[in-house]
């Protein structure tokens, strides 16, 4: 007996040794860790949790367009919305009643049908959980009036007509009802148990076993999906995704061929390093995701809008974009990306010139403006740009003989102290993605009044006539009327100043030589995975 | 010695309790308000309410304090706001490998740190002396994340001998979890190619965070040991013509032992603060990058979870030194 344990045991040590010194071998070997041809490793920031109706912020999109499917997707660069899911819809007169027609034969990872039942459960949840995607639906769709009048149809009554409706379908992830029913507790939706698994029918499924919060993603290949893989003739069968938190180390395991792409904000100062390096380029792609520096337009001097103008005039646009971020972003003179419908073509913005800059400030100080005041402007620490915006601001009103002070903050912070007039900060920067591509998204949001008290109206700006005008755009169902009332309204807050309004995104990817088939739209900043091989 | 031991974990209580009091109305000082961030882009003020009421964060602080202690004391640390999962399941998840980093570190610093301190004391003023005392002094005021990247420049990038980052490379499933320390897990599970890849996956980021304290002791042993050398049983020693190493060695180098062996429990604490910048370069798992995503997300409970575990850790590594100086030294071994 002792001696056949021995005997296996000395086996096993003798297996240890060997792959011991395999793994030497290995090791030495110059591709430490290099993915495989069917391999990927795409090191970009994680959701927080991977349950997509309850975290929607930019890290949950790669998750989303990739483990899910939607009605209706964004695809390419200017994002054109594209039946999914779906393969149509119908809109009455009223614009209340939407009805959409589902593709068949839709699987989920589970092998079962995708029904017209999964999209009611899968809105209603949403509509249920009040979380993330819900305050886009929540004001005007009451969760009973999601319905399915036959296996593949589904038919929402709207409370009010909301014309975005449409551009705010990609934002809901179809789930398979009867495995997130399987798993609710206490009626929690079954959030607790998504936040960890996965209840999806997308090109990719997710690997459970291995997922360590914002840190590993493992996602396989799903060789089922309704679209098929017919225009993909390599398609990665396994992607690593791995939230690497440190700059440096992230752009140096790309160039040592340890992953094949990193985030989207690659540092100008490392554009020039990526591309130089032998088999990795940056990806450059004109995004939808506005710079903004907020103003407390309740607070004085806030209040006086020539005030608020000196500081427009004051902000050096030029020298930050192609000092700063070496010529890597686009001037954006008003709220709406420049790139889309509702921006008006001729709106010239403010132009950095402290000639006019003082003129306006004298002006306001003699409208009884109380210009000496210290103002505050709140930077978030861990995003460098915003204090480098905040400095460029500060120095040149000194220059005008203005006090401003520069406050690290962080983003729950931040958007926590935005319930009242009085906690909003003076000035904040920040900017404005790309969740559904429509200027309610931009404009809509940020300067209808209705909305004082959520981050996104922080400047508390109030103007009867563009409430009028952003209101009547969100309910009209004709476009033209729409992108007509959109321009007006830009036309007046940009001449009221009522923030400064710097440039728009050009996200930049660092990526191996290997990976092809990118294909990069605002949403999702190209993390969509379907289309995407590698060559040697 | 059992009394002791007794008598110093019933002591912990009330630290951990005013460790808890003091994290709690400091996180809530800050006006911080997660309800905002999770109530997603475009949500109304009401909307935010709603949420603030359900998180119960409209409550006055006091009974927020007293509900959370009934949970903690109840071995649960909530849920975190934002990734809806269970705390204690994301900390056990990752205090391995911050406790691997961390003794990784502990023993190179220790093991280093009481070597180097011998060899200047013995050959102490010699250019050997000299050379530690530079290096030493460089080694408490060099900034880890600097020391951190120039070790990726050098042995990951240009001789390509260590890995950059993570506890194994990407995609290599990792040992059967036992005790959660994959080059334990690894022998126990008789694995040879995750002990390796572990081992060199450790290398860096263990040398980054051991370099300060390794200095530290070292220079807390060769003061100690010179100290000790000017006994008067080592002139008698040296009279009777003990070799010189066997004075050194066993008699006066255990007698020296005492303040370094001190450091090094105080080091513990420090190397599991500092493994959050470490963390962060070497893009290690564990509880230090959890922290500092709680904190940027102001996600309360897993901030005061994750301060918890570390005040518990420092509490029972304290004892444990304590016991161990009893073993060195019999003085005070007898009044424990």
């Amino acid at each position: 007996m002792t001696k056949i344990l021995s005997q296996s045991l000395r086996n096993r040590l003798l297996a240890g040794a060997a792959s011991v010194a395999l793994a030497t071998a290995a090791v030495f070997g110059v591709t430490t860790g290099a993915a495989s041809a069917t391999e990927m490793v795409w090191a970009d920031t994680l959701p927080s949790g991977l349950d997509p109706h309850v975290v929607f912020d930019v890290p949950m999109q790669m998750y989303m367009l990739n483990v899910y499917d939607n009605l209706y997707r964004y695809q390419g660069n200017p994002p054109v919305l594209e039946p999914w899911l779906a393969t149509g819809h119908e809109v009455s007169d009223d614009g209340l009643t939407w009805k959409f027609k589902l593709r068949e034969g839709v699987k989920f990872h589970d092998g079962s049908d995708l029904t017209a039942e999964d999209v009611v459960y899968s809105f209603q949840r949403v509509l249920g959980l009040k979380r993330g995607p819900a305050s886009a639906f929540l004001t005007y769709l009451k969760p009973e009036n999601v319905t399915a009048p036959d296996p593949l149809t589904v038919q929402f009554k709207l409370d009010t007509p909301y014309a975005p409706f449409l551009s705010a379908m990609p934002l809901v992830s179809i789930l398979n009802a009867d495995v997130v029913k399987s798993h609710e507790v206490n009626g929690d939706w079954g959030s607790a148990w998504l936040s960890s698994n996965e209840a999806g029918s997308g090109a990719y499924t997710f690997d459970a076993a291995t997922y360590v919060p914002q840190d590993t993603v493992d996602m396989a290949r799903f060789a089922d999906h309704f679209r098929g893989w017919a225009d993909n003739a390599a398609p990665i069968d396994t992607v690593h995704a791995r939230f690497i938190k440190e700059n440096s180390t992230r752009i140096l395991a790309l160039l040592n061929g340890e992953v094949q792409a990193t985030d989207s904000y690659l540092p100008s100062d490392q554009v020039e390093r990526v591309e130089s390096a032998e088999g990795t380029h940056v990806a450059t792609d004109e995004s939808m995701r506005v710079m903004v520096i907020r103003m407390n337009n309740a607070k004085p001097p806030f209040d006086n809008a020539n005030f608020r103008r000196c500081l427009s005039y004051a902000f050096n646009y030029d020298g930050f974009i192609d000092v700063i971020m070496q010529g890597h972003a686009k001037r954006n003179p008003g709220p709406i990306p420049a790139t889309l419908w509702g921006s008006p073509a001729d709106l010239k913005g403010y132009t950095y010139d402290l000639d006019k800059a003082k003129a306006a400030c004298d002006l306001a100080k003699s409208e009884g403006a109380p210009i000496d005041r210290k103002v505050e402007i709140h930077t978030q620490s861990e995003l460098d740009l915003t204090l480098q915006a905040a400095q460029v601001l500060q120095a040149e009103a000194m220059g005008l003989g203005l006090n401003i002070e520069i406050v690290p903050d962080t983003w729950a912070n931040l958007t926590g102290s935005m319930g009242s007039k009085d906690t909003t900060p003076d000035m904040w920067i920040h900017w404005v993605s790309t969740y559904f591509v429509d200027p309610e998204n931009w404009i809509g949001q940020m300067y209808d009044s209705q909305f004082h008290g959520t981050w996104k109206a922080s400047s508390w700006y109030t103007n009867a006539k563009v409430d009028e005008l952003l209101r009547k755009a969100r309910t009209s169902t004709d476009q033209a009327a729409r992108q007509a009332d959109y321009e007006d309204a830009s036309r007046i807050v940009v001449d009221e100043a009522a923030d400064i309004w710097i440039y728009n995104t050009i996200q930049m990817r660092g990526m191996s030589d290997k990976v092809k088939g990118y294909n990069f739209s605002p949403v999702g900043s190209g993390a969509e995975f379907r289309t995407l091989s590698l060559t040697d | 010695m059992i009394l002791f031991l007794i008598r110093r974990l019933l002591l912990v209580i009330p630290v951990l309790l005013g460790l808890l009091l003091l994290t709690f109305v400091m996180i809530r000082m800050v006006p911080t308000d997660p309800a905002a961030a999770l109530a997603g882009e475009n949500a109304t003020a009401a909307q935010i309410a709603a949420i603030r009421t359900d998180l119960g964060l409209d409550r006055p602080v006091v009974l927020q304090f007293l509900s959370y202690l009934g949970q903690v004391l109840q071995g649960d640390f909530g849920v975190s706001l934002y990734s809806n999962r269970a705390i204690g399941a994301d900390i056990l998840q990752r205090l391995p490998a911050t406790l691997e980093l961390t003794f990784v570190a502990l023993i190179f610093a220790a093991v280093g740190g009481i070597a180097i301190g011998t060899a200047a004391a013995v050959w102490h003023n010699s250019w050997f002396d000299h050379l530690i005392r530079l290096v030493t002094v460089a080694g408490l005021a060099m900034a880890s994340f600097w020391l951190a990247i120039m070790l990726q420049f050098v042995f990951s990038m240009d001789l390509g001998w260590l890995p950059l980052r993570g506890r194994l490379p990407t995609g290599m499933t990792p040992p059967m979890a036992i005790t959660g320390l994959y080059t334990v897990d690894s022998i126990l599970t008789l694995n040879g190619t995750t002990l390796w890849a572990s081992l060199r996956h450790l290398a860096l980021p263990g040398a980054t965070l051991a370099f300060g304290g390794l200095a530290t002791v070292a220079r807390f042993t060769r003061s100690s040991l010179l100290e000790t050398l000017q006994n008067d049983y080592i002139t008698y020693e040296r009279a009777v013509g003990f070799p010189r190493w066997r004075i050194v060695l066993p008699y006066a180098l255990r007698n020296s032992l005492v303040s370094p062996l001190n450091q090094i429990g105080l080091l513990f604490g420090g190397f599991i603060s500092g493994a959050v910048v470490v963390e962060a370069i070497f893009d290690w798992p564990g509880l230090g990058s959890y922290l500092v995503g709680a904190i940027l997300t102001a996600d309360f409970n897993a901030t005061l979870a994750v301060t918890l575990v570390v005040g518990v850790i420092y509490a029972l590594v304290n004892i444990a030194v304590d016991l161990v100086q009893g073993l060195i030294d019999p003085r005070i071994g007898k009044d424990l």
